[in-house]
């Protein structure tokens, strides 16, 4: 194992070398800061991320990574080393944690894996039979608190339903992620191979211009503008509705998603927020419903939901092993989505453009904040507004989404019922000339004029 | 005694007429308590040896429910008893009795074991009581399905003889439907369309036709019997046994001529309109109630099966799967039954089922072939194999991009494509949904089947390009010779959108838009110098 800066003149070689034995059954629960990498390879066993199986003997790079290596069907070891990344400003007072733990959860998420994978087998079977009814494959909502575990537990139904041959579209509504998108935006996307581990999020690559040693994803997204659903309830259902329609055309025209069903990963949402519930429940035809860790939010949806016959209500433990992640952390890791929407991984570089263009040519837009009282106020705009006076102080550092409108395009309507084309950094707005300099993620010319300004910031 | 016991011989005490509702209990009880599996056998086959003769059918209809849907452990206790016990029962029973124990007989003959391909009861317990009947003269030399000979005597059960029954039957469900808005009849009737469909679109094996036929047989006995409409008559079956063949084929026979009142009465009795209470005692007075038909049990031929239609079939011989699809289906279907119970069993199973191991593997060493580079597994069967190595290809060549070598060889430099790449713009609502993801994957097909032999000479030292034709508004591209898609990148330099790393295809250098990587014509080029053109065969590059 030769690590740049680590020579073999080190004082001590061996001890940089950890080996762990997991046992069958049991899961490595890892912390690792962003100013560390952990340098790890399975030497022997089946070892898994959250549904995602590794490689044997396969050097693998995590950082800024808070999750667990589960030994499924047998003892697993494990060989790692820690790197500092330099250059990684470290004003993070976490360091590298790791323990065993054999408290797990992964019977319970299996057996709803294998329940929603039979639904899928026989909503398959009845296509093939009745090629002239066809029926849609499980869609499945999850739900729960702050940090019960959510998120690892949609990536676990993907990754093993992509074992079993199944693609289910898996569908982000926490605009604080960016799932194959920037935070401040919910998307979806068919999950139609395994998930690359080795980036931000634990997802993996869009499609790009050239090759990647891991097949890429191709979701579509919405944009919503802010990291909380709370800056805008109003925009946030009106975007959910929109991602369901176009979601369920897809499940119309493609077969194989159809069969697959849905995931639909949320924010924490509680009974108080039922109306939002309510919503994605009929936007995406929600007939399975998952709720973490949380009995009486089961029991309350319970009651709610008595009148629809063809919901099922299900609990699963929240997993030991989740750990409160701290708003910093949390915004360190939108930062890193960000940075690698434009320039890549270590792994797989990719070549952003820089450019300026004319503020003249562009029509920006912001997503109102209707938290304050302005919502009730009926003449104000409830989704969108003009930005009205573009500025530094207002643009610098700013993440801009770009719609997919035409040039020509003036009506809010469609404005409402655009996609993301994709976004553009803003590093600096000059107010006497009126030019942005921006980053575009691919070069050329800019592509669209009708843009969205978001409250996500980022610094280069 | 046991308390479960105990109380499973009250109820059973209480099997005096076709009790579905009864059975069905009983059944579930057994299913629940393997542990005492044991004291539930010996309850039942007692019952079956001491009731008196008119209600020994139904403990041993009970006995062939228990096989049936639990199998294991109770089907293995009896099975070397269940010549004796058919036998017993055979020797004290009416002609009408008879007639059903035939039937339930011909069920066991093609039933096998939940989840296994073992047959229900042991095979030599199996020809036993087939040979009896044969002397008996109530089974035609027709063979069973040990003897892999098809009778030459009767008219071989066809496709189309099978699509004529439900012909028949369509147009009595559907009067029902009209008349009453039961969903069961709704499920049986949708049960019959798909199993049509299936009969149209595909040839099936003689036992799998015999199993529809019980089927069948079983359909219109439970949707005739209590209030026969006219039903069309059944083509009989020309045997030599015909009276005792036509019998067994629809045993309920509600349209036969009426020979006596008692024979009526007995009918009745066997399928369960009547209930006949009586002491056991010579000489007391037995007493009749009605009983709705619908509750009545019938035995069936169970194969496993997600649906209906499934339970009609086999499961494999519906759709064409491959062996890790089989295997999947397998596991499945029992998940289905565990979840498919009462309101709360999809929770009940989340939070109690034991994985079983065989379940497990479907995610791990049921695809037995993991790719050394990624970890992606393949199954062993002719389908993971094919895309194994399609991804193994895959690898090679995209490690070759991203490395920069493989094209040494030919000394043209070709190794210096670079991979400089960025990110696509999404796409919009219309073009995501109407997107497919295999173009995203490894396993694309080849659209082109037969590339060119190139033999022209290319500069070396600079990365190549082709320019996107003015005109043209589509940016993808795919190379010819690995299909790989190929997309525009700006050129900064020339102010261009072009193809990068890649050339026109000599063979066809006026069409613009057909275009080559450089890395895979050199390597063809090589292939073509070495092997002196012999490579023409292979479809793509390794
Ligand atoms: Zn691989
Ligand atoms: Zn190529």
């Amino acid at each position: 194992m030769s690590i740049p800066g680590f020579g073999t003149d080190s004082n001590d070689p061996v001890t940089s070398t950890a080996i762990i034995n997991i046992p069958h059954k049991s899961e490595w629960r890892i912390e690792i800061p962003f100013k560390t990498t952990l340098d790890f390879t399975v030497t022997s066993g089946v070892a898994e991320i959250f549904g995602t199986e590794l490689p044997l003997n396969v050097h693998i790079h995590l950082s800024g990574v808070k999750c667990a290596i589960y030994a499924p069907i047998e003892d697993v070891s494990i060989s790692y080393h820690l790197i500092d990344n330099i250059g990684e400003l470290s004003s993070e007072d976490n360091e590298f944690s790791e323990y065993i733990s054999t408290e797990s959860c992964m019977d319970n998420y299996l057996n709803l894996h294998l329940a929603i994978e039979q639904k899928r087998q026989s909503c398959t079977d009845h296509n093939i039979l009745n090629p002239g009814e066809l029926i849609m494959g499980p869609r499945v909502l999850v739900l729960g608190g702050d940090a019960c575990g959510k998120t690892s537990l949609c990536k676990i139904l993907s990754g093993y339903a992509v074992k079993m041959d199944s693609c289910p579209v898996l569908v982000n509504l926490n605009p604080r992620d960016g799932v194959f998108a920037l935070p401040g935006s919910i998307s979806a996307t068919p999950v139609s191979d395994s998930f690359d581990l080795e980036t931000s999020g634990g997802y993996g690559f869009t499609t790009t211009s050239g090759s990647l040693a891991h097949n890429p994803k191709q979701p579509i997204v919405k944009n919503f503008g802010f990291s909380s659903i709370r800056e805008n309830l109003d925009l946030y259902k009106y975007q959910i509705s929109q991602l369901g329609i176009t979601v369920l055309s897809r499940l119309e025209q493609d077969l194989s998603v159809r069969n697959g069903g849905v995931i639909i990963d949320t924010p924490s949402l509680d009974i108080k927020d039922f109306s939002v519930i309510e919503n994605i429940v009929s936007d995406f035809q929600v007939n399975i419903l998952v709720v973490i860790g949380n009995e009486k939010l089961s029991i309350d949806l319970g009651k709610k939901f008595k009148h629809k016959s063809n919901l099922d209500i299900v609990k699963v433990p929240g997993s030991p092993g989740v750990v409160d992640v701290n708003e910093s952390f949390i915004r360190r890791v939108q930062e890193q989505t960000i940075k690698e929407y434009f320039n890549g991984t270590n792994k797989t570089r990719l070549s952003p453009f820089k450019t300026d263009i004319d503020l003249h040519d562009l029509v920006i837009y912001k997503p109102v904040v209707t938290r304050d009282l302005m919502s009730s106020l009926s003449f104000l705009p409830k989704y969108y507004a003009i930005l009205e006076e573009p500025s530094s102080s207002n643009l610098d550092n700013s993440i801009i989404a770009i719609t997919q409108l035409p040039q020509t395009n003036k009506s809010p309507r469609d404005l409402l019922n655009s996609s993301v084309l994709g976004y553009v950094h803003v590093s600096k707005f000059d107010d006497d000339k009126k030019k942005l300099k921006v980053l575009l993620p691919f070069p050329g010319v800019f592509p669209r004029n009708v843009l969205i300004a978001t409250n996500i910031g980022y610094n280069e | 005694m046991s308390d479960i016991l105990e109380s499973y011989q009250q109820t059973l005490s209480e099997l005096t007429f076709n009790s579905r509702p009864i059975i069905e209990t009983l059944t579930t009880i057994a299913k629940e308590n393997p542990t005492v599996a044991d004291g539930i056998i010996d309850l039942i086959t007692q019952r079956i040896r001491r009731a008196i003769p008119q209600h020994k059918l139904f403990a041993l209809y009970l006995l062939d429910s228990i096989c049936k849907t639990v199998g294991n452990p109770y089907n293995i206790l009896v099975g070397y008893d269940v010549y004796n016990l058919f036998i017993d029962v055979w020797k004290v029973v009416d002609e009408a009795t008879r007639t059903r124990l035939v039937a339930l007989f011909e069920t066991w003959k093609i039933s096998k074991v939940r989840g296994g391909g073992e047959s229900l009861f042991p095979r030599d317990q199996l020809d036993k009581v087939e040979g009896f009947l044969k002397k008996v003269g109530k089974l035609t030399s027709a063979p069973t399905q040990s003897q892999s000979q098809k009778s030459q005597s009767g008219p071989v059960l066809s496709n189309s003889k099978l699509i004529s029954d439900i012909n028949q039957l369509i147009p009595i469900f559907e009067a029902k439907l009209k008349r009453t808005n039961d969903s069961k009849l709704n499920d049986k009737f949708r049960a019959l369309n798909q199993l049509k469909i299936i009969l149209t679109n595909q040839q099936m094996k003689p036992q799998e036709l015999q199993a529809v036929q019980n089927q069948l047989n079983a359909i219109k006995e439970q949707e005739l019997s209590p209030a026969p409409p006219s039903l069309p008559p059944i083509p009989p079956k020309p045997v030599i046994h015909q009276q005792h063949q036509q019998q067994q084929q629809q045993p309920p026979q509600p349209l036969q001529p009426i020979v006596n009142a008692s024979q009526i009465f007995n009918d009745l009795i066997l399928s369960g309109l009547v209930k006949k209470e009586q002491e056991p005692i010579p000489g007391s007075k037995p007493n009749y109630t009605l009983v709705f038909p619908t509750i009545k049990y019938v035995p069936k031929t169970e194969i496993p099966g997600v649906d209906v239609l499934a339970d009609i079939l086999n499961p494999n011989s519906n759709i064409q799967r491959s062996e890790y699809q089989k295997l999947k289906f397998g596991e499945l279907v029992q998940i289905s039954k565990a979840i498919s119970g009462d309101d709360n069993s999809l929770q009940k199973f989340i939070n109690t089922n034991k994985p079983s191991h065989s379940s497990v593997q479907l995610l791990y060493n049921s695809k037995a072939s993991k790719c050394s580079i990624c970890g992606k597994r393949f199954s062993t069967d002719q389908e993971g194999s094919t895309k194994k190595r399609l991804h193994l290809d895959w690898h090679f060549r995209i490690n070759k991009k991203l490395t920069g070598t493989g094209s040494g060889a030919t000394g043209t430099g070709g190794g210096v494509v670079s991979n400089v790449q960025s990110r696509s713009w999404y796409l919009d609502d219309y073009d995501w949904a109407n997107f497919k993801d295999e173009q995203l994957l490894e396993f694309a097909t080849p659209e082109v089947a037969q590339t060119a032999t190139i033999n022209s000479n290319i500069p070396s030292g600079v990365v190549p390009y082709v320019v996107v034709p003015s005109a043209d508004t589509n940016m993808n591209n795919k190379c010819l010779i690995c299909l790989e898609q190929v997309k525009a990148s700006y050129n900064d330099e020339i102010g261009e959108w072009c193809w990068m790393g890649c050339i026109k295809s000599p063979n066809d250098s006026k069409n613009l838009r057909k275009i080559v990587h450089i890395t895979c014509f050199n390597d063809r080029k090589r292939a073509t110098d070495t092997e002196d053109g012999n490579t023409r065969k292979r479809g793509k590059l390794a």
